[in-house]
């Protein structure tokens, strides 16, 4: 974590995100919004994690603006026909819907991956609470966070486990669909036996005292903070008044 | 003859973490066998490599001549039972009597011999009278023993119990001694792990200490106990009755306390 | 002076028959260690669980009789105020990690950020803690990726981090080996010193014999005898209760039945070692 981009207040960081959300939903067209993305891919790569946002943006995002266009594109009938071979049509209007769409959804969600890959969940948590929000609520989203991995973790010994007992989990997709269903019995179980366990454990570290709760990792915003706010601010507003009332 | 036979095994995770180093170990049917050694010393990582849920980095496990290498963790578990450590990674059924039956079930037996072996094991960890019940309403301690039934009805020539005496009260400890020789006479092996000297001198011959990823001695418990510069090497203790016999200087190398017993009636009589 | 005192306590778990604490009569003086012992399911953690408020807070069913601490109804207290009082230490090493922490430093901070203590304060009190534990090869761990044994450590060390006058500790050994074990036990040595009230629950029977002032033996939900730790363990009626006695008490009943009394029966190995080297000079 030596990066300056990553070592920015969860705050600043996150009015990129919102200036980003209203700069796509205030400009007509889609041209603009896909060049978010590569502009994105460039501030991921100075900010230590290019590759990991790329991986994350073609598993996930990429997947769905896939899906968007076969759907809109091919499946849902209009008057103008663009192209066509065999069953396979192609619509103008189809096409005008998905690039408006998957443009919008592409530049907001590659300035969020940007945002959850250059901000340690701790930073959030302590902006968070500094913000004012409740214990509780930061409780839940931390732990909801931390409760992949650790899924993760119990279904691989629940694995192991099942692979004890019998149960083929290597080979076709068949056999580890199978392998599968018996897994999710002993995942939920134990997630609720847990539950139960971690609220009385929560308790006995004083998760219900009435003050207010401390932080022993400490972070505040510095002046770089203020300035990439400002810029942030500034260029907002003059991309409003030149929308808007020119 | 040799069942189980670990040849010169190493192990790493794949995050680089080295477990066991060059370990040598085999097993005959019949035999009852403890691992004894500090946490972090292998023993887990020892006991997943011989059900294959892990595979050797380097060197071969081998069952009944054959290495498992070549078969699925599903394929040895016809072989070798292996009863985890925390039950509840394990259980899976609303009742203890699916939970048991399962393992048998999943070998396609018939019906009436998935029953048959299903009760048995039961019957031997003294749970017949909650097989309806859900496996969550017995505490802690006594969900191991459903895991342990689980493991038996599977009928495996090699059944290896992880810390098996952790919180368990006396009853329960007896139950587990009767049920260790039960399986040994009828010509299984048991390997059991376990952090409790007492159990390990009362009642098991053979002990295989580790230390540091490796195997520091096969022996005899009396060998083990009375063998300071190893119990100190692997950080153990001796049982309570040995070191009481160390302090008195008796010069014997008692681990029992019915050894104890004959020895101070011996030198009273002298 | 009685810390913790419970008179005729009866539970009911919601939807179970039978009672699970049954007449139980207890006090709990200031500053000694006792040891609660008894067969698997006799009602010890139960018992814990009343005596630090989470019945009938957390677990309804049907809760009878008085339990005060520290002269007040435990009913008085909030349950903030509970925790900063009465510590617990879990059985199961596996749930007692918050999940919101990345290191075990930041995990045995946790208790006392929410207590609003300061961060100077904060850091001060872990790196005391990480030294008195051992803990120092862990600090930068995540908690997720610990032993059982060490997790159990870990959560022992944030519960005495919010410095409780009561530390009930629920089998806090079982996952661990030898030496970790006695080092748990020293720790508890170390509470004592320092005044606390601890109450343990520990199948470890020539530990307890060694190391608490007072014995409480439960069976089927009742307190079936609580005394000082050399007179309970002396007396081998606990074991018709399914408790256990210590080894060298064992021992000394065996070599009763041989023929050989020993003077007093001895609970801890020096006062077994002392009582068969007299028995062995006089008789020679």
């Amino acid at each position: 974590m030596t990066n300056a981009i990553q070592k920015l207040y969860p705050s600043t960081k996150m009015s990129i995100v919102l200036a980003v959300i209203l700069f796509t939903l205030m400009m007509p067209g889609y041209i603009s919004q896909y060049s978010v993305f590569p502009i994105f891919i460039i501030i991921a790569f100075i900010s230590g994690v290019g590759t990991k946002f790329l991986s994350a943006f073609i598993k996930s995002i990429f997947v769905l603006v896939l899906f968007i266009f076969v759907f809109q594109c091919f499946l849902i009938p209009s008057d103008t026909v663009i192209w066509s071979k065999g069953i396979l049509t192609l619509y103008k209007e189809g096409l005008e819907a998905s690039l408006l769409m998957t443009s919008k959804i592409i530049a907001i969600s590659s300035s969020l991956i940007w945002f959850f890959l250059v901000t340690p969940i701790k930073d959030m948590m302590f902006a968070l609470e500094k913000a004012g929000f409740s214990k509780k609520f930061t409780f839940v989203i931390y732990s909801t966070i931390q409760l992949i991995p650790q899924m993760k973790k119990l279904s691989q010994t629940i694995l192991e486990a099942q692979k004890s007992r019998g149960i083929e989990t290597e080979g076709s997709l068949m056999i580890r669909l199978k392998a599968f269903l018996p897994m999710l019995g002993p995942l939920v179980l134990s997630s609720i036996q847990q539950t139960e366990e971690k609220v009385l454990a929560l308790e006995a570290r004083a998760f219900s005292a009435t003050v207010r709760k401390s932080s022993y990792y400490q972070m505040s915003k510095k002046p770089v903070d203020y300035l990439v706010i400002s810029v942030i601010f500034i260029g907002f507003m003059i991309f409003v008044w030149w929308r808007f009332f020119k | 003859m040799t069942f189980l036979q670990l040849k010169d095994v190493s192990f790493t995770y794949p995050n680089g973490f080295q477990a066991v180093q060059h370990i040598n170990m085999q097993f005959d049917l019949g035999e009852s066998v403890a691992i004894i050694g500090q946490n972090g010393a292998g023993k887990t990582t020892t006991v997943k490599l011989m059900n294959a849920l892990l595979k050797p980095t380097s060197g071969e496990v081998l069952i009944n001549g054959e290495n498992t290498s070549k078969f699925t963790t599903a394929q040895v578990s016809k072989k070798v039972g292996y009863v985890f450590q925390n039950p509840d990674d394990q259980i899976f059924h609303s009742d203890i009597y699916s939970e048991i039956a399962f393992g048998p079930k999943n070998q396609k037996l018939s019906a009436s011999e998935v029953k048959e072996k299903a009760l048995h094991a039961a019957e031997l960890c003294g749970l017949t009278k909650w097989l309806e019940e859900h496996p969550y309403n017995l505490p802690y301690a006594m969900r191991k023993f459903i895991t342990i039934a689980a493991v038996i009805a599977m009928d495996t020539d090699i059944i290896i119990l992880d810390e098996p005496t952790a919180g368990q009260d006396r009853h329960a400890t007896k139950l587990l001694v009767d049920l260790i020789n039960h399986l040994t006479a009828q010509g299984k092996t048991v390997i059991t792990i376990t952090h409790d000297m007492e159990f390990v001198a009362n009642h098991f011959n053979r002990v295989i200490v580790m230390a540091e990823k490796q195997v520091l001695r096969d022996a005899n418990a009396r060998e083990v106990f009375w063998d300071h510069e190893l119990l100190g090497k692997s950080h153990l203790k001796q049982p309570y009755i040995s070191q009481l016999a160390y302090s008195l200087n008796l010069n014997e190398p008692i681990i029992t306390l019915d050894e104890m017993v004959s020895a101070i009636k011996r030198r009273i009589n002298s | 002076m009685s810390m913790i005192t419970m008179k005729n306590v009866y539970y009911q778990y919601p939807l179970e028959k039978e009672q699970v604490l049954k007449n139980i009569n207890l006090s709990i003086e200031k500053g000694k260690v006792y040891g609660l012992v008894g067969h698997n399911d006799a009602g010890k953690t139960t018992l814990c669980n009343v005596i630090r408020g989470f019945i009938p807070s957390f677990y309804r069913g049907k809760l009878t009789g008085e339990i005060e601490l520290d002269g007040k109804t435990i009913q008085e207290y909030s349950m903030g105020d509970l925790a900063t009082r009465i510590g617990y230490s879990f059985q199961n090493p596996f749930t007692q990690i918050s999940g919101v922490k990345e290191t075990v430093f930041e995990e045995i901070a946790y208790g006392l950020e929410n207590l609003g203590t300061a961060p100077e304060v904060i850091g001060e009190k872990v790196r005391e803690l990480i030294a008195m534990f051992k803990l120092d090869a862990l600090q930068e761990k995540n908690p997720f990726e610990l032993s059982g044994g060490q997790k159990q450590r870990v959560a022992l060390a944030a519960i005495i981090a919010l410095d409780p006058e009561v530390i009930v500790i629920d089998e806090p050994t079982s996952q661990l080996d030898p030496q970790g074990t006695e080092e748990i036990f020293k720790i508890i040595d170390l509470m004592k010193k320092k005044g606390k009230t601890i109450i343990l629950v520990e199948h470890k029977i020539d530990l307890i014999a060694a190391y608490v002032d007072e014995v409480i033996v439960m069976s089927q939900g009742e307190i079936k005898m609580i005394g000082k730790t050399s007179e309970v363990f002396t007396n081998k009626e606990v074991l018709t209760y399914g408790g256990q006695l210590p080894q060298v008490a064992l021992l000394s009943l065996a070599l009763q039945n041989a023929g050989i009394t020993m003077p007093t029966i001895p609970i801890t190995l020096v006062e077994a070692q002392q009582a068969i080297e007299k028995i062995l000079s006089r008789e020679v």
